[in-house]
């Protein structure tokens, strides 16, 4: 069986009064991306959806709020999938780092660094 | 616009009637007093709410409510030629005329919440009343005045549920706090002096006694479905509705204007 990938389990709504962390996105003007604003406590997602706009909305600050129980968010911070030991430079825009293999092939042609693109 | 044009056009609008300013005065204090008491009256939770966010919430609902006041004694200060200022803070406790519902102190949470029941709800169905006015200045206010005070309905209604459904102390304290309520709930549509003006230019929609009814009809149903105490029908007696404020409202007076007190004349 393969193993699933491994996220915090998602905790079950107290809905009993109790207060519980809910993540709160905003966006500020219309064509935004939505970013992490903070984080509000509140029993439930009416009471939460309050306190977001309260709180990162009162001063006409946002134009879109998106309000995320933290136990629905599923967690990844697994270093093996996340940061494995090896080189994985090669997987980044920029590809391998050939500063070093171009220095040392110009000493061995002899040819100085270019200057620059002419004109 | 040449003058020519101008002076045809304004001799093209029709006569602007003229304003029942005695009557609109009275209208324009009562509701920037309400605003004004019930702003500094919830801000006293500022620091000591249930929790953190419900603290910021209504911290930040007082702070609306102080500016609608702000926008209201404005209004009224253009209309007598008067300060703002001066209206807001330097009057004595009984020349003020909010509605004797504001005059409880601020009790306790549950009392908090009911006082903002039966005013929200009550507000509503006044700026409901004004909004198709014909006194451009005020029908305008009260459009933007009417936006915000939407959220105001829905967070005091959601406050409002979880008291009721919450059963033992919650639902008791809600329930005790109603009950001392009930009979001052009305005292928002305690008639004014000239209300009649008002009605016939057009600028009130129908008399605070008949206001008083579409409150009670619109909050009847979430009442009784919650099996909480409804208000009286009886209409308000008599105009002391506004006055009289008693022992709570000179304490609350003499924190609000205690600055200003402090040094009078004093720019800020």
């Amino acid at each position: 069986m393969t193993e699933p990938i491994p996220t915090t389990p998602r905790a079950p709504s107290a809905s009993d009064g109790t207060l519980e962390p809910w993540e709160v996105f905003r966006q500020e003007k219309d064509g935004d991306p939505m970013r992490h604003g903070g984080s509000v406590m509140a029993p439930d997602a009416e009471l939460a959806v309050h306190y977001a706009r309260e709180l990162f909305g009162r001063r006409q600050e946002s134009v879109r709020l998106w309000v995320v129980r933290r136990a629905d968010v599923l967690d990844l911070d697994d270093p093996d999938l996340l940061q494995p030991p090896l080189d994985r430079s090669f997987k980044k825009p920029g590809g391998f780092v050939m500063r070093d293999k171009l220095a040392a092939a110009r000493e061995a042609a002899g040819q100085s660094k270019p200057k620059g693109r002419p004109g | 616009m040449t003058s020519t044009s101008r002076d045809l056009a304004e001799a093209e609008e029709p006569a602007e009637p003229e304003l029942p300013v005695p009557a609109l005065d009275a209208l324009l204090r009562s509701m920037a007093d309400d605003e004004f008491v019930i702003g500094c009256s919830d801000s006293e939770w500022t620091g000591i709410a249930p929790i953190l966010e419900e603290d910021i919430a209504m911290s930040s609902l007082s702070q609306d409510e102080l500016g609608h006041a702000t926008a209201l004694y404005g209004l009224l200060a253009e209309l007598i030629d008067g300060d703002p200022d001066v209206l807001a803070y330097d009057r004595e406790p009984n020349e003020y005329r909010h509605a004797r519902l504001l005059d409880h102190g601020r009790g306790d949470w549950a009392m908090t919440i009911a006082r903002r029941y039966l005013y929200e709800t009550a507000d509503a169905v006044r700026l409901e009343a004004l909004a198709g006015g014909s006194w451009a200045p005020l029908a305008g206010l009260v459009g933007k005045m009417a936006r915000e005070e939407r959220y105001h309905a829905m967070h005091i209604g959601t406050w409002l549920e979880r008291l009721a459904a919450a059963g033992g102390e919650a639902r008791d304290r809600l329930e005790a706090a109603l009950t001392t309520l009930a009979t001052d709930g009305a005292t928002v549509f305690t008639p004014l002096p000239g209300e009649d003006d008002l009605v016939t230019a057009g600028i009130l929609a129908a008399p605070m006694s008949e206001l008083a009814d579409r409150w009670r009809a619109a909050i009847s149903p979430t009442l009784t479905r919650l099996g909480l105490p409804l208000p009286p029908s009886s209409p308000v007696a008599d105009a002391r509705g506004r006055s009289d404020h008693g022992e709570p409202f000179t304490w609350l007076w003499s924190e609000f204007t205690m600055v200003r007190r402090s040094d009078p004349g004093a720019a800020w």
